[in-house]
């Protein structure tokens, strides 16, 4: 009787290798060929905005070299939250990407501030390569009488808290470049949180706030036809489409320094093979000039780097976000 | 929830009006008490539960007014629930699909959803009620899916 | 004008070359068809088609997407008079009348008259770009959040003064609506309101699957529910074109619907669902037989579809003329024709004539694609009523699930759809009115916020909205119309709704 049921343990054991071996065989062999079937991009915005004018053309030219097709999903919703915590979630296979933007430091370090169930963490992400990186503009309305940022500075010194900003919303992409400068400057400055970039703008437009931080695109027609002045800009060196825009380093301010960035990531946990595929076939898409034309006309220069290098940009830019997360704070605890 | 007023024993002399209306005031009451957790602000510089605050005293204040002013309205047992029963039913079917839709794929809950509906609860004949189904389910796939590009589930098997 | 004239012609030779008019052809049917898929409107119709843009030249692109665009509006108002299912909101109106004239068998006029109005409609919005654009433009960046707060106030009182049944239980409903508006993150603290713990509700409850659910789904549980199926409509061919006498009440609305919504389109923001809301409210006033609203009048069907059609062409003003986006619509035109390396900016028309003008003639060339392409069709879209009920329901239920799931490709939608369906179920069945609560909806966020962003730009001073004129002229008038509506409350006076209010409570 013990020896029967040994041997049919025995015998299920050989059946059960058998079928893990035969298991593990398919996604080996699944590993060899990837990508063998189509590949899906999450973009956590709605179509239009910069997520996925980046995405449209990174996912096109992948294409190319990857040799199966990348669809781009977009998954908006709870300003990127969802459609970051789907690529979060996502099985580790290669076949989920995401192209995300800065923002996606921001909400772990919200949800932290606000004792929320985050709705993902970042350790949960592999990068796979940079895409694009845009310093904001800040951008006044033309009837204020200043043209450089020593002027602001001064003006909005003899009137502490009297002027106002427009955000793309609290914490926003647009909220924390703003925050950055007045700690810098120690000013204060009334705060009008609005839906989105577009509509921080037009309240800029209307006179109805003095300044506002603007991505390089979107304040571009704008600013050509002088309904709106570049005061100084977050980059690191001057950004090629305004020569002539100073940037905060250049006058003395070190530490300020934003970009609204846009990365393709995967889940963490990637077969080492996979990402290689995927980085190759990045890389290969940012050099690749169809793209880089694609991406000028955006007026998005792109801005390329590997997954470690990335790795090392977006670590460092997320310890500087969730460091202004808190001090920004909560807005009814000031 | 209409299960709830369905069988509730209907009382003589509530009015359907000040059924309502109460029910109207609890939930104002509800919200109150959800939005305790929210600052409420100033008037200068009004916080996030401000406005919830607003309205959940304006909803009980109809509430109560619709509760004391609906005397003179029908009866809260005169409401007949004729359609209840199916209409449960209807919505059952529904929640199963909104379950069942990510693990099955598209194509497979939609079949299995219309064949339900018209043949086992409208009782069609069988021939017309599958091929409208099966029909429906391949060529709103077919156009929504694979024209408009919208990543439509997908069963584990494919399609 | 002669310089006008002259653009115009430039524009009419883009939009007439063949190529333009087969995707404004394409974009009117693409649109038509995604607007009567139940659950997807305008937004997701250009959205989806967005991408597919990307390849072609940007006169094309905006050509095909603003097709889309009108024929989704129009698309929508099919399915809302038909099977009372509003594709979008500002078709929730459309929905109680229109309905109301089907099941009376008058399926047809509705249909023809909302066609010829969203034509009219269509005509006055881009002869009012084609003139008036830099100057309406200049005047609609004068809105700021204090002029906002005081039209969307304005919309309440007049929500208010033009309420049906009882007026508690109108304003009860405002009240809810505005509640569930207030779901989702606050953008003026951070905070997360009422989302129990799911993050998708961040972005608040969208008014698509709130309208689909209340309206649509609620008709079905109770027609459906009741067993038997309602006895299939043949309609005749008379029964197809409206009366002369229909006609005849319908001229007005159009004009007014149409001036009204052109208005209000222009102003920047989603605040287009009131100009339906408002169409609807003043063609009731006026009526000598406002008791008709709800039950089947040809007026409230003409009012708010001229209304809503005229606000989308509005919504174009400040789009082209200033390149800001002004609605999420106007949002994805523009990033369609980003892409192609245009900025958008108030120098647009100067430097791209040829796609300003090019638009503005594909959209006469669009209105009157989509009058031919939708008069004759009304016979078409009557016989579907001629398919089974029994046949029909199940499938408007699949449509209806696989529209809301599309738009987010999220399954939250849809429970919202499903939990809206049984609320309206069981509102209805109490007799409370369904529409405040959409127009609630709608209004909440963007009145809250524009109130705190008005206190945050003066420092927490409420002077702000007397300062500025014509904040304060709107406030006016709203607070006026409000105290017209409540003194039959107040002085015991007996007047129509009164009426109304029984006749509602017996039927």
């Amino acid at each position: 009787m013990k020896i029967h049921a040994a041997k049919t343990i025995t015998k299920g054991r050989v059946l059960f290798t058998a079928v893990l071996l035969a298991l593990s065989a398919v996604p080996a062999m699944a590993q060899d060929a990837f990508p063998n079937h189509t590949l899906s991009m999450i973009v956590p915005f709605p179509p239009g905005g910069v997520a996925d004018t980046t995405a449209r053309p990174t996912a096109a030219i992948m294409e190319k070299y990857l040799k199966q097709p990348v669809a781009v999903v977009n998954r908006p919703g709870a300003g990127g939250a969802v459609g970051n915590a789907a690529v979060a979630n996502a099985k580790p296979d290669g076949y989920t990407m995401g192209m995300v933007l800065s923002s996606i430091s921001v909400i772990p370090a919200a949800d932290e501030l606000f004792n929320r169930k985050p709705a993902y963490s970042l350790d949960q992400f592999a990068p796979i390569a940079l895409i694009s990186a845009d310093p904001t503009i800040l951008v006044v309305h033309p009837s204020l009488p200043v043209k450089t940022l020593k002027e602001l500075v001064a003006l909005a010194n003899s009137k502490p808290g009297q002027m106002s900003y427009s955000s793309s919303g609290i914490y926003g992409a647009l909220h924390m470049p703003m925050e950055m400068f007045l700690h810098a400057t120690k000013l204060k400055m009334r705060h009008v949180p609005t839906t989105g970039g577009g509509p921080a703008i037009t309240a800029v437009l209307g006179g109805h706030v003095e300044l506002t931080a603007g991505g390089p695109a979107a304040i571009h027609g704008h600013v050509k036809a002088e309904k709106l002045r570049p005061i100084v800009s977050w980059g690191a060196t001057r950004h090629p489409a305004y020569p002539d825009v100073p940037t905060f380093k250049e006058l003395g301010y070190k530490d300020v320094e934003y970009f609204i960035w846009a990365g393709l990531v995967g889940p963490k946990g990637m077969p080492e093979a996979v990402l290689k595929t995927l980085r190759d076939a990045a890389r290969k898409t940012a050099e690749d000039p169809e793209f880089k034309n694609a991406m000028a006309k955006v007026n998005s220069p792109v801005q390329y780097m590997d997954a470690p290098e990335f790795k090392k940009y977006w670590d460092a830019d997320a310890k500087r976000l969730a460091g202004l997360v808190k001090i920004v704070g909560k807005v009814d605890s000031k | 929830m209409m299960h709830d007023i369905d069988s509730a024993p209907a009382k003589k002399g509530i009015r359907s009006d000040q059924f309502s209306g109460f029910i109207l005031l609890a939930l104002a009451l509800g919200v109150g008490w959800l939005n305790l957790e929210y600052p409420l602000g100033s008037l200068r510089e009004p916080g996030p539960g401000f406005m919830p605050l607003l309205l959940a005293i304006f909803i009980g204040a109809m509430g109560l007014l619709i509760a004391l002013w609906g005397g003179k309205s029908d009866p809260l047992a005169a409401i007949e629930w004729p359609e209840a029963k199916r209409a449960l039913v209807i919505m059952a079917g529904c929640i199963v699909v909104s379950f069942a839709l990510e693990p099955l794929g598209y194509r497979i809950t939609i079949f299995a959803f219309l064949i339900f509906f018209l043949g086992v609860l409208e009782r069609r004949r069988p021939l017309p009620a599958f091929l409208v189904s099966l029909g429906f389910s391949l060529i709103s796939f077919y156009v929504i899916g694979d024209l408009l590009q919208v990543p439509l589930p997908r069963s584990p098997w494919g399609f | 004008m002669v310089e006008t004239f002259n653009n115009l012609m430039l524009g009419f030779s883009v939009a007439l070359s063949p190529e333009i008019l087969v995707y404004a052809f394409a974009g009117c049917i693409i649109g038509t068809l995604v607007g009567m898929m139940p659950g997807l409107g305008p937004l997701a119709g250009i959205s989806l088609l967005l991408p597919a843009t990307f390849g072609l030249n940007p006169i094309v692109a905006i050509v095909l997407l603003s097709g889309v665009y009108y024929g989704a509006m129009y698309g929508g108002s099919t399915t809302s008079i038909l099977m009372r299912i509003p594709g979008e909101a500002a078709s929730v109106m459309t929905c109680i009348d229109g309905y109301a004239m089907t099941q009376k068998g008058r399926a047809g006029p509705a249909l023809a008259i909302a066609a010829i109005g969203s034509f009219f409609a269509g005509t006055v919005g881009v002869i009012g770009l084609m003139l008036l654009a830099p100057t309406l433009a200049e005047f609609a960046l004068r809105f700021g959040p204090p002029e906002y707060t005081a039209l969307l106030m304005m919309g309440l009182f007049i929500l208010a003064y033009m309420s049906g049944g009882s007026m508690l239980k109108t304003l009860a409903m405002a009240g809810l609506g505005l509640m569930i508006g207030m779901i989702g993150i606050d953008i003026m603290s951070g905070y997360t309101r009422f989302s129990f713990g799911l993050v998708e509700l961040g972005d608040g409850v969208g008014i698509v699957p709130v309208a689909v659910g209340l309206f649509g789904i609620s008709e079905i549980l109770l027609t459906a529910g009741k067993g038997e199926m309602p006895d299939v409509q043949k309609p005749k061919l008379r029964d197809l074109i409206p009366s002369r006498e229909e006609f005849r009440l319908s001229v007005g609305p159009i004009g007014r619907g149409s001036l009204l919504g052109f208005l209000i389109g222009i102003i920047p923001g989603s605040a287009h669902i009131i100009s339906s809301f408002v169409s609807y409210g003043i063609e009731r006033r006026m009526s000598k037989h406002p008791e008709r609203f709800g039950n089947g009048a040809i007026e409230g069907v003409a009012g708010p579809e001229s209304a809503n059609n005229a606000a989308a062409s509005g919504a174009f003003v400040p789009m082209l003329a200033l390149g800001i986006p002004t609605s999420p619509v106007t949002a994805v035109m523009i990033a369609a024709i980003m892409v192609h390396g245009i900025s958008p900016g108030p120098l647009l028309i100067q430097e791209q004539p040829e796609l300003f003008w090019g638009f503005v003639a594909s959209m006469y060339v669009g209105n009157v694609v989509l009058l031919v392409l939708n008069l004759p069709m009304v016979g078409v879209f009557v016989n579907l009523l001629r398919i089974p009920y029994a046949y029909l329901y199940p499938c408007v239920l699949a449509f209806c699930i696989l529209g809301t799931y599309s738009v987010t490709n999220s399954m939250i939608d849809v429970w919202i759809m499903l939990v809206m369906g049984g609320l309206g179920y069981v509102l209805r069945k109490f007799d409370f009115d369904l529409a405040p609560v959409a127009l609630g909806l709608v209004l909440a966020p963007m009145l809250e916020l524009s109130l705190r962003q008005s206190l945050a730009m003066s420092g927490g001073d409420y002077g702000i909205f007397f300062e500025r004129p014509i904040a304060t002229t709107m406030l006016g008038l709203g607070v006026v119309l409000f105290l017209f509506s409540i003194k039959p409350l107040i002085f015991k006076t007996k007047d129509w709704r009164a009426d109304v209010g029984l006749d509602e409570a017996k039927g």
